[in-house]
């Protein structure tokens, strides 16, 4: 990257700055376990693709949700693999999440300087889950729709604006067209915003308090 | 953290990261080879264990057994441990509590200790909550395969394994007096379907008694399952269950069957888990077994649950007869107890008793064993021999739910009582939660909803009442108010108005139109019949609410012009309406031809085929073998004919001289109408009068 090409990027994009605070930043000398984050990481990045190949055949109404689904995974050349990809990535997602999180707080590591890097990467947790419980409704098989119906009539039972709450999540008093639109739109547009914005926030605030020493006991 | 200590970790810190390494390559090569082992990971999955899609989303099925998603399964199993009102702990309280304290942590811990030996409580709490999630997902995964029952076996238990088990695990603890056939019908808390419309009546009673006694379950598979089917006993009539289970063997029907004497071989607690298996303690249709008879259909109960039970559970004593002491001189009482106890030999007494007892107790001398407990009676009142004694007859779960249903059902009013009446008589034309569907009368026609919003809003009750009552004869609906000749009293047209109104605040699922719409084509008479006609004469034109059709006598009553005309321009003062203006032409003469070509049946006036199943329906639960009120028994034709401390109470050929004819028709002066409940159908009061017309026949 020393080439004249390098240096006529460098001048207009100073990206070797970027490359150096991003890549040839210092870390304390680590264990294995430090790999979850960029783990967890590289599986949102799977899912965001997977995920964005599944919109182009996918179809949120009651009377094509299942059979799209049956034809991505029967017809469409590696649609099988593509929405196994994603299936079981959602899963991994929820494991590796929780396990980074239970490294940081076992090694201390939500302390100071980091309080608000935890306070994302917790909202982060609750925005998978959020993708798990709004996911789960989109192949719109058995499965689907009563885990569905059972999920959200656990919303009603909040006191006073639980039965709001439950129109508001279904659409309408029963589980129909309008909650299969409602849970797609949170599933693609609301949850990846929401994901991306906190994903950059917490990025950032990782590579500016440096990652951090794994505790000793003598402190 | 004070400043000194934020100062001393940054330092070290910085320490740290100086002898430490550049992201890339060193780290970066770490994470790559992790995320690579996830990746390689995920392949694997999509490609040996795939993704299972399941059948297509059905919001019919019920049956369908929700699963969530794995990780989400430790809160389905937290939501077990919190029934009922607490629900909202499990679900919302103590998740919500949690994700507030990861979100604060940080704030909240402000030590300065990092390592997890250094902060030991932080440290358990961490894995106390991990442990309890980990087990929490371990039970749930555990817990829901249903108990594996063999087929053949207990089937109650395979119906609750096949239907129950998965949310609530191998046994459910039911608060004494919970009325589970209707929660099962009906449906409950979050996540509990209606099972109404995929169980039958007797499975959802099989299921009842099952819930309630497991044990009773098993008993009823080894004593009776081998003859009997599962869900012809259930919901069966218990002062029967008692005497089947008291008489063993001698039971007449059981005669010539290898049975066990179970007074022996059952301990009484055995014999209570079978009866309340049997007749699952479900007030409602314990009510409607045992009390319903006599008190139509709720009793208005002012006093507290107490007096309640001891009423029920003493039965016979319960009626308040004054104390005498006070108001009769001993003379008086000594020489009314020589009375009771031999009529003959005390003519003394009788003044006394019309005096002061006839105006209750009629001219029928209550009988007494001996003097002392006839002067105890009379001196200290009480004793009155209407009601049986439940207390010796139900188990003590089953006398509870009675109790709690009654209380209920005194000051709910009427909506329980005409939920039955709905479904009796309305159900069969406009579905089960009044979804309408196509009009049995008139093919191509469809009955709208009348359980919908729009619909319940736009009528007052008046308007429904008068409906009901009077039918709506052009669009095929027969009145159904007793003053226009039809089945329901006014106060069960109430019931109905009030049952349908619970519609409003809880409104039952719409069938789509298209659903609805699918049946309606041509009718051949056969469908016509059962559609049209059936209702009131039978299936086979047997008779019914209206009178048989299939009898020779009918068949020759009427030519073929005449039952035409009688079709169509249907009877005054019944509730035959003129189905002229509902029907064809063509129809109507397909009816006529369908009518002339049924099976010959019985004589309608047969005592064995309809006067006696009708005795059993209506009289039986006072006048049986061994209850006999007014010394009457009416479970044979030899019983009927001679017993009764007025005996005869039928005279053959002559209506007008028996006693049970006057007592069904209400012309006999002394006591209530029989049954007590009110009168019964202008048919079925026919069927008896008829009987004694034609000379009592023991046929």
């Amino acid at each position: 990257m020393d080439t004249k090409l390098g240096n006529y990027l460098d001048e207009r994009f100073g990206w070797r700055g970027v490359w150096a605070a991003i890549f040839l930043r210092k870390i304390p000398h680590v264990n294995w376990l430090y790999t979850l984050g960029s783990a967890t990481l590289f599986v949102a990045t799977l899912q965001i693709v997977t995920g964005i190949l599944l919109t182009m055949y996918y179809v949120p109404t009651p009377d094509h949700a299942y059979d799209s689904v049956t034809y991505i995974t029967t017809q469409l050349p590696a649609g099988w693999f593509i929405r196994g990809l994603h299936h079981w990535g959602a899963s991994a997602m929820v494991v590796l999440t929780v396990l980074h999180l239970l490294r940081v707080f076992f090694y201390g590591a939500y302390k100071y300087p980091r309080e608000v890097t935890w306070s994302t990467g917790v909202l982060l947790l609750l925005v998978v889950v959020g993708f798990g419980f709004t996911g789960y409704l989109l192949p719109w098989d058995q499965k689907a729709f009563w885990a569905t119906t059972v999920g959200t009539r656990i919303i009603a039972v909040a006191p006073g604006i639980g039965p709001w709450l439950l129109r508001v999540a279904r659409g309408g008093d029963e589980l129909s067209a309008v909650t299969l639109a409602r849970f797609f739109g949170v599933h693609v547009w609301v949850l990846p915003a929401a994901l991306l914005a906190l994903l950059l926030i917490h990025m950032y605030l990782v590579i500016r308090n440096g990652i951090s020493a794994v505790p000793e006991r003598k402190e | 953290m004070n400043e000194q200590e934020k100062k001393s970790y940054l330092t070290r810190y910085h320490e740290a990261k100086e002898k430490g390494v550049p992201f890339f390559p060193d780290i970066i090569f770490k994470d790559v080879i992790v995320s690579l082992l996830v990746f390689v990971l995920l392949i694997a999955l999509a490609r040996v264990v795939g993704v299972p899609l399941e059948a297509r989303a059905d919001p019919a099925d019920t049956n369908y057994t929700p699963r969530p998603e794995w990780y989400f399964m430790f809160l389905f199993q937290l939501l077990k441990y919190f029934p009922g009102n607490l629900e909202v702990i499990g679900v919302m309280v103590i998740p919500t509590l949690m994700i507030l304290l990861l979100l604060v942590l940080p704030y909240i811990d402000r030590s300065p200790k990092r390592h997890y030996m250094n902060r030991p409580w932080a440290s358990l709490a961490a894995l106390a909550v991990v442990g309890g999630i980990a087990t929490l997902t371990v039970l749930a995964v555990l817990e829901a395969p249903p108990p594996q029952v063999t087929a053949g076996a207990d089937q109650a238990a395979l119906l609750y394994s096949k239907n129950c088990s998965n949310c609530h695990g191998p046994s459910i603890d039911v608060p004494p007096g919970t009325d589970l056939h209707q929660l099962i019908a009906g449906g409950k808390h979050a996540g509990m379907p209606a099972w109404g419309g995929d169980l039958s009546t007797d499975e959802i009673d099989a299921l009842a008694g099952f819930i309630v006694s497991p044990k009773g379950s098993a008993l009823y598979t080894s004593q009776c399952g081998s003859c009997h089917e599962l869900t012809v006993l259930a919901a069966g009539n218990p002062l029967e269950l008692q005497r089947v289970l008291d008489q063993g063997p001698d039971y007449p029907p059981h005669t010539g069957v290898q049975v066990q004497r179970w007074s022996d071989t059952l301990s009484v607690s055995e014999r209570n888990a079978l009866l309340n298996f049997l007749a699952a303690p479900d007030g409602q249709r314990l009510f409607a077994v045992n009390c319903a008879g006599c008190h139509g259909h709720g009793v208005v109960f002012s006093g507290d649950e107490k007096q309640l039970r001891t009423l029920i559970a003493d039965g016979g004593q319960h009626l308040a007869m004054p104390a005498w002491r006070g108001t009769l001189t001993e003379g008086d009482l000594v020489t009314l107890a020589a009375y009771v106890v031999d009529p003959a030999a005390t003519p003394a007494g009788q003044t006394l008793f019309e005096q002061h007892c006839s105006t209750c107790h009629g001219d029928h001398v209550p009988a007494s064993p001996d003097k002392d407990t006839a002067r105890k009676v009379i001196a200290t009142g009480g004793g009155h021999v209407t009601m049986p004694v439940w207390g010796t007859v139900l188990t003590p779960e089953q006398l509870d739910a009675l109790v709690t249903y009654t209380l209920a059902a005194g000051q709910g009013g009427g909506a329980a009582a005409g939920g039955q009446l709905y479904a009796q008589n309305c159900s069969p034309c406009h579905g089960q939660f009044g979804e309408g569907g196509p009009n049995p009368t008139r093919a191509g026609d469809i009955i709208a909803p009348i359980s919908s919003a729009e619909f319940l809003k736009t009528r007052d009750d008046i308007t429904l009442r008068a409906i009901i009552s009077q039918g709506q004869p052009n669009f095929g609906m027969s009145p159904f108010g007793a003053a226009n000749g039809g089945p329901l009293s006014d106060d069960e047209v109430d019931a109905v108005v009030s049952f349908m109104r619970s519609w409003e605040a809880n409104p039952p699922v719409e069938l789509p139109t298209e659903v609805a719409q699918a049946q309606a084509a041509a009718l051949t008479g056969d469908q016509l019949f059962t559609n049209v006609c059936s209702r009131c004469h039978g299936p086979l034109g047997e008779g019914g609410i209206g009178p048989a059709l299939n009898t020779p006598a009918f068949q020759a009553k009427y030519d073929d012009q005449a039952l035409y005309d009688l079709i169509s321009k249907g009877h005054a003062a019944s509730q035959m309406i003129a189905w002229g203006e509902v029907l064809t032409t063509e129809q109507i003469q397909q009816l006529v031809r369908y009518v002339r070509a049924l099976q010959p049946g019985q004589d309608p006036m047969t005592f064995s085929g309809a006067v006696l199943p009708l005795l059993q329906e209506k009289c039986a639960v006072c006048h049986a073998a061994d209850i006999k009120l007014g010394g009457w028994d009416s479970s044979s034709y030899k019983a009927v004919m001679t017993t009764g401390d007025n005996s005869p109470v039928v005279v053959p050929g002559d209506v007008s001289a028996s006693l049970l004819a006057q007592k069904v028709l209400g012309t006999h002066t002394q006591g209530k109408i029989m049954p007590p409940s009110g009168k019964m159908t202008a048919w079925n009061i026919q069927l008896i009068t008829d009987w004694i017309a034609a000379g009592a026949p023991d046929n």
